[in-house]
């Protein structure tokens, strides 16, 4: 019978010196190419190093915080809602109206944007080149910025909230919308050219349904995040649960923080439980 | 030797492979022949312990496999290796680290996590591409290949497994008609110079007559027909292919009527 494998018969060095004969760089690795592929480890770990010394992130420094810290956390035992219950928990709900109607702009500040960034769609390239950095100019500035903005502007408010939402998300969903689009599989619209179908009409059978489900998971998506960033505008004058939470800080009334914290975890627990079945609804269902 | 002993499979209510019996002796070729939904691709899943048998025995040189758990159901399938309708290699990575995993059950350690593999190992990788003349793209990755290419990559992966048992699962039937020709004759090669055996399932009645001395029919989870090229006449071909069961459906008045009233209540 022959041999299961030819090459078990061949010595270690007659394996290595025929795979040398064959392709003599493959066999093995170059040092050169080996130290690269440590030395970006190394260079990282050094570089890690010199970054927290520059920011002032040692042992000691930690140390001195952490018993604060410890007293904080003491004081959050037992939580205790100190009769304020309704009035908190009417505060997390208009942090979550913030976050829907924020979101809800955002989306339809976005659908134009995204078709008109893809590269699919508005093929001429230096057109779909300005088109994507305008977006990431107004990408760069984060939703805290606009909501301070805009507060100077409107007053304190949850409407400067809902306005800096939308804002900082316009852009961020224009770009994931963008992409979906572009990605999505070309074969469903040539199907639909093929059949005598009008350019609308392609966009409608051939597109449409391909990335619906995509945009509304990414769409939902901001809405879990927007729930967080909700209660920071709050901090800095929206209103709504950063606000409540804000005041209790300040006057190291952790008790009542940690019930807040409780309450909103269990919110965003919820939330994103729900918001994920839906998203796996529309992409497998 | 192979031996499947009243080999049953169900998945839920419905039974994939319905009570096989066979044996295969070591060095064969054999062409595994039925329509899609008979229970090919399972029969060869439960050899390869891809899935647990709910009935009946598997044995590989008088051993049982079947009842293989752990570690030892690794070595199991690293000594049987499985090839792929879909290629099922990692797209991202190049074609020499796709064959070197390959080797991984022989690995000890965590150098393999790293992409480090034994030199000896690296040498066997290139000599195996170098058989199928694909050293040329070992540093590509695997999605820039043609199908009939990464089939090729997929079975030097086998190979690197010093396999003593290959199954192959619909090997060609993403394949044009010339890589068709050129995988199989690949296999057909293993199995003459190496005396591997090869289990292959095939759509294509006259590939498996081509290229396996022994052609087993499967239809409805069962085996219907195993024998030589030969003795494949027209009676058998209907029994496997299930020409009547198909004429039956359409011919059949009452069976259309039953629709007809389902549509009604619905």
């Amino acid at each position: 019978m022959t041999t299961i494998n030819p090459y078990l018969n061949l010595s270690r060095q007659d394996l290595i010196a025929k795979a040398i004969a064959i392709a003599p760089k493959l066999v093995s690795i170059p040092i050169s190419r080996r130290l690269l592929n440590y030395g970006v480890w190394v260079l990282a770990a050094l570089a890690f190093a010199l970054l927290c010394k520059n920011v002032d992130m040692t042992p000691a420094v930690f140390a001195k915080g952490f018993k604060n810290l410890l007293r904080f956390f003491g004081g959050m035992f037992p939580p205790e809602a100190a009769g304020q219950e309704i009035r908190i928990l009417s505060a997390l709900a208009a942090t979550f109206a913030m976050a829907v109607s924020g979101t809800f702009l955002a989306i339809f500040g976005a659908i134009p944007l995204g078709l008109l960034g893809a590269k699919t769609l508005v093929k001429q390239p230096l057109a779909h080149f300005l088109i994507r950095r305008f977006y990431d100019v107004f990408r760069a500035i984060p939703a805290l910025v606009w909501a301070l903005i805009l507060i100077v502007a409107y007053g304190l408010g949850p409407f400067a909230g809902v306005v800096a939402l939308a804002f900082a998300d316009i852009p961020r969903l224009a770009k994931l919308y963008a992409e979906a689009i572009e990605n999505c599989d070309p074969k469903p619209q040539d199907g639909i050219l093929a059949a005598g179908g009008e350019r609308v009409a392609i966009l409608r059978f051939g597109l449409v349904p391909e990335v619906l489900p995509v945009m509304a998971s990414q769409s939902l998506y901001v809405l879990e995040s927007n729930f967080r960033h909700a209660a920071i505008l709050g901090i800095v004058g929206a209103g709504g649960i950063g606000f409540e939470l804000e005041e209790r800080i300040r006057i190291f009334a952790f008790d009542q923080v940690a019930w807040i914290v409780i309450a909103y975890v269990i919110c965003v627990m919820l939330l994103d439980t729900i918001s994920e079945k839906i998203r796996s609804h529309l992409i497998h269902g | 030797m192979l031996e499947l002993k009243s080999v049953s499979k169900s998945f839920g209510s419905k039974a994939a492979v319905k009570d096989v019996s066979l044996a295969i002796p070591v060095g064969s070729m054999v062409g595994i022949i039925g329509r899609s939904g008979a229970g090919k691709s399972t029969l060869l899943r439960l050899i390869n312990r891809l899935c647990d048998p709910t009935e009946g025995k598997i044995l590989w040189r008088g051993q049982p496999i079947s009842e293989l758990k752990g570690a030892k159901l690794n070595q199991w399938r690293a000594r049987c290796g499985m090839v792929f309708q879909q290629f099922n290699l990692s797209p991202r990575l190049d074609v020499l680290t796709n064959v070197l995993i390959g080797s991984l059950a022989r690995q000890r350690g965590l150098g393999p996590l790293f992409k480090v593999f034994p030199i000896e190992e690296r040498a066997r990788a290139i000599l195996e591409l170098h058989s199928i003349d694909m050293e040329e793209v070992a540093l590509q990755r695997c999605s820039t290949l043609s199908g009939g290419q990464q089939q090729r990559v997929a079975i030097a992966r086998t190979l690197m497994q010093s396999p003593e048992i290959i199954l192959a699962d619909e090997p060609i039937a993403s394949l044009d008609p010339a890589n068709s020709q050129n995988v199989m004759e690949t296999l057909a090669g293993i199995n003459r110079d190496r005396g591997i055996t090869v289990l292959v399932n095939l759509h294509a009645l006259d590939i498996a007559r081509r290229f396996c001395a022994r052609i087993i029919g499967m239809n409805d989870g069962q085996i219907v027909f195993d024998g030589p090229p030969d003795a494949l006449n027209a009676a058998v071909i209907d029994r496997i292919y299930g020409r009547q069961f198909v004429e039956n459906i359409t011919e059949n008045p009452s069976q259309m009527e039953v629709k007809d009233t389902l549509e009604a209540v619905a």
